[in-house]
């Protein structure tokens, strides 16, 4: 029965390569996209931690988005 | 009202829906599956080959769909100049581009059980593989040229040009005589598909459209912070 799921009558090597290749093109993208964002959110972060204390605190209290970020790098480091 | 699809409103609400896609992709993905490999049958003329529909067709159909978001984009973008519009776009493209190249290689690997080649000169083929050709010109025009508004110009009149082979894709296997097979699905008429392919079909397109969106999302993020990331002393 598994032999016959594996070979689908001939047709198992065109069916397997073209869902293998699907997932594997998929989960390159996906690891690459992940890989790229977390990159982004460190340099951002970095970038904020240059500032100086009384810049920092004005680009906190005007970008909610510098404050997100910042707080999302915080928790999963 | 254009405020409310301005970046910074838009970036809260990315972060929930990323967890969203997360916590019920694999889920779906799994029954998709399941349908596409184990419980529907195989085709009476095709055999099992053509279980390769339920990758090769939703992978053809987001690949249209993200040109066709693109090309109207980058019209509004022309016309509104709303830098949001082009962010998105370079978020879409290299999903489509993704399916593009998807549909073009399952489609050749469903070629040689099914015609006995790998690829065929024929209409739906040659412009699938244009279409190809304007993504990666698309994208080229986005990360080489350094002036971002020259970049914008650019890549919509690029997205613009490369509309017009989207009907020639869609209307292909009836103008012209194609080794490719004519639509099965359609949305005006009824379709030619037994509900036990349709059915896994819709699954894994669910499944495709769902890592679409995951992937557009996590781009369009990142976009964002590059924003922010190179106006922050303006901030």
């Amino acid at each position: 029965m598994i032999t016959n799921f594996i070979s689908m009558n001939g047709d198992g090597l065109f069916v397997w390569l073209s869902f293998g290749v699907t997932i594997f093109a998929c989960l390159v993208v996906y690891i690459k996209t992940k890989k790229t964002l977390n990159k982004y959110e460190k340099e951002f972060v970095e970038e904020i931690e240059k500032l100086s204390v009384v810049e920092r605190k004005k680009v906190l209290e005007k970008s909610k988005i510098a404050t997100q970020v910042l707080t999302s790098q915080s928790k999963s480091a | 009202m254009l405020n409310l699809v301005s970046p910074s409103n838009i970036y809260f609400i990315l972060e929930k829906i990323i967890k969203f896609i997360n916590s019920i992709f694999f889920l779906i993905l799994l029954i998709s599956l399941t349908f596409a490999l184990i419980l529907s049958p195989p085709d009476y003329l095709q055999g099992d080959s053509v279980r390769i529909m339920y990758v090769h067709v939703p992978s053809a159909w987001i690949a249209l769909a993200c040109y066709t978001s693109i090309a109207f984009l980058s019209i509004l973008n022309f016309i509104f100049k709303i830098k949001n519009f082009f962010l998105i776009n370079k978020s879409i493209a290299p999903i489509g581009l993704l399916f593009t190249c998807l549909a073009v290689v399952t489609g050749s690997i469903w070629g040689q059980p099914t015609w006995g080649t790998w690829w065929e000169w024929d209409a739906r083929l040659t412009s699938m593989l244009v279409l190809m050709f304007f993504y990666i010109g698309y994208i080229l025009a986005i990360k080489t040229i350094k002036n971002e508004s020259f970049a914008i110009k650019i890549s919509s009149i690029i997205a613009i040009v490369g509309a017009i082979n989207i009907p020639i894709i869609k209307y292909s296997v009836d103008w012209w005589n194609t080794l490719h097979q004519p639509a099965s699905i359609r949305l005006t008429g009824s379709s030619s598909i037994h509900t036990s392919m349709l059915m896994p079909l819709l699954l894994m397109l669910l499944v495709l459209l769902l890592y679409s969106a995951l992937i557009f999302l996590m781009k369009y993020k990142t976009e964002i912070i590059r924003m922010k990331k190179k106006n922050i002393k303006r901030l």
